[in-house]
């Protein structure tokens, strides 16, 4: 379990995360959400120690990263900074990490393995593509079989079928129980992975919520279809709904209800061929709750 | 030991820029030591030999040089590339890294000059008698112990400024720059600078016997090594303080 606790760190004049409170619980995917510069990466370096926050704390497995025993086996992290010296091989920058965390040998093999990466473990990290060091830092995080995955952007850098390949590889961690948090502004992949999402923006928290709860938080409104669409349109519009003519007969409804829409259409006689409650993506979820900030 | 294993690792696996260094050392000792070659000939006074392999010795104080820069590296080639997230988020105690850091430093800067010195006598094998006697080999335990000093005086370096060419051009300002200029205007204080300590502990006194140019020094040799320990020890805690720190951008 991940726990984040009033936490606040300023660099001079800028705050970057100001006074946030979430709660990550074990065994579930969760996604950390907000545009660039809002503070995750911060948020996930305070977690796990590398900076010192100004106030509040953060909280590891019920203890302060930096007491935790033999970290690698509790925490694996793949942070959007992480880096690795170019002259070095894959095999040999795992090798290294092992040596630190008192790991077996035979380990570093089979996390090659685990993400494809074997044939490549030989060749100075260098001549990796943005891809191979993705699968590199997982790696790395998969070192000590850690129960709790702290991953700042790991889709970055990955092509279609490497990011299929995470989400497959995170679902079946997720089905032995690690507890993962997973910052992305790619929404559509976080959308189709995570349990629950936290989104915060400008370093402040926004909601948390599972993706479904999110998505029904934000109304996308109705689609209706009608022979009679003009008279729909001015019936639904006297009622105060923002109507929109989508395509030939088809209206999009804002601010209303599939039920009010269909009942006004049957008190006017209106016949309806179509009348479909649209659901928000959590992109669009996301959008309104971020003030349509985008995340790129 | 888990630390110091890495820290090892990290040293051994990253062969292009120890090569680069160890063969740049090898070169300066080969062409140094080669260009002591011209004190023997016609005109050789009686012990000249001693005072020539005290001069091929002399070569091998560029090993000290490297330990520092070393030093410098196995610290700063962290930050430069970083691999010190990794190194931190594997062992957040900061300063158990930094100490782990310091120790290797400790030994690959004895380890360089030692090879340092092998290298200056075997090149001058040919015009030098292959028996050392006793203060030569004390130089050849002072030039060691100065470098495993100035390695970990390196390392500290490296951790307060996190720079690789920050760190590497710091120290050669210092020694090249400031050093001579305090110098110049404090003649006495200056001898008790890191740069004036460590000429002190690798340097010689041949006695006058032998040469016109017997340097006078203000202090002793222990003085010289309890002052060099202190520099690189100061450097050290400033350094891991530092590391321990700093946040990790």
């Amino acid at each position: 379990m991940i726990e984040v606790e009033r936490l606040t760190k300023r660099y001079g004049k800028t705050v970057a995360v100001d006074d946030l409170t979430f709660r990550v619980e074990s065994g579930r995917i969760t996604g950390f959400l907000g545009p660039n510069g809002a503070g995750k990466t911060t948020t996930l370096k305070a977690v796990l120690a590398l900076i010192r926050p100004t106030s509040g704390e953060t909280k590891v497995l019920g203890r302060h990263y930096r007491d935790l025993d033999d970290p690698v086996r509790k925490v694996g992290a793949v942070l959007e900074t992480s880096r690795y010296h170019p002259g070095r091989s894959g095999r040999n920058h795992l090798r290294v990490v092992a040596a630190q965390a008192g790991i077996a040998r035979q380990r570093v093999e089979e996390v090659l393995e685990l993400v494809a990466l074997k044939d490549a473990a030989r060749r100075r990290v260098g001549g990796y593509s943005l891809g191979m060091r993705q699968r590199l830092g997982l790696a790395t995080a998969l070192l000590g079989d850690p129960e709790v995955l702290i991953l700042d952007e790991p889709a970055n850098g990955l092509d279609p079928a490497g990011i299929r390949w995470l989400r497959d590889l995170l679902r079946q961690l997720a089905a032995r129980g690690h507890t993962i948090l997973i910052s992305s502004h790619v929404l559509a992949e976080v959308e189709q992975i995570v349990d629950e999402v936290v989104i915060i923006h400008r370093g402040r928290f926004v909601t948390q919520s599972s993706t479904a709860a999110l998505a029904a938080q934000v109304s996308a409104g109705v689609r209706v279809r009608s022979p009679e669409a003009e008279r729909l349109r001015a019936a639904l519009a006297a009622e105060g709904m923002t109507v929109a003519a989508l395509d030939d007969g088809v209206l999009g409804v804002s601010e209303g209800t599939a039920e009010r829409v269909g009942e006004l259409a049957a008190a006017n006689g209106i016949v309806l061929h179509e009348l479909t409650p649209q659901k928000a993506t959590l992109e669009e979820a996301f959008l309104e709750l971020t003030g349509g900030e985008t995340t790129t | 030991m888990r630390l110091l294993q890495a820290e090892a690792l990290k040293v051994r696996t990253a062969p292009r820029t120890l090569l680069g260094l160890v063969l740049a050392l090898m070169a300066l000792d080969v062409l140094g030591s080669g260009s002591t070659a011209s004190g023997g000939g016609p005109d050789f006074v009686p012990n000249a030999d001693e005072i020539v392999t005290f001069d091929v010795l002399t070569v091998a104080t560029t090993g000290v040089i490297f330990a520092l820069i070393l030093g410098i590296l196995i610290v700063t080639w962290e930050y430069r590339h970083g691999t010190i997230t990794q190194t931190f988020l594997a062992t957040p105690q900061r300063e158990r890294v930094m100490a782990a850091k310091y120790a290797v430093s400790f030994g690959t800067g004895a380890i360089l000059t030692a090879l340092s010195v092998v290298v200056v006598l075997v090149t001058a094998l040919f015009w030098i008698s292959p028996v050392l006697h006793r203060d030569q080999w004390e130089l050849i335990g002072r030039l060691v112990v100065a470098s495993a000093l100035w390695g970990i005086l390196g390392a500290g370096l490296g951790a307060l400024i996190q720079s690789q060419v920050g760190a590497i051009i710091a120290a050669f300002v210092w020694f090249l720059v400031v050093e001579p200029l305090i110098g110049v205007r404090f003649e006495h204080f200056a001898d008790y600078l890191p740069g004036a300590v460590i000429d002190r502990l690798t340097g010689h006194e041949v006695s006058a016997e032998h040469t016109q140019e017997a340097t006078q020094y203000s202090f002793g040799l222990w003085t010289a090594g309890l002052l060099a320990a202190v520099y690189a020890l100061g450097a050290a805690v400033l350094g891991a303080a530092s590391a321990a720190w700093r946040d990790i951008s």
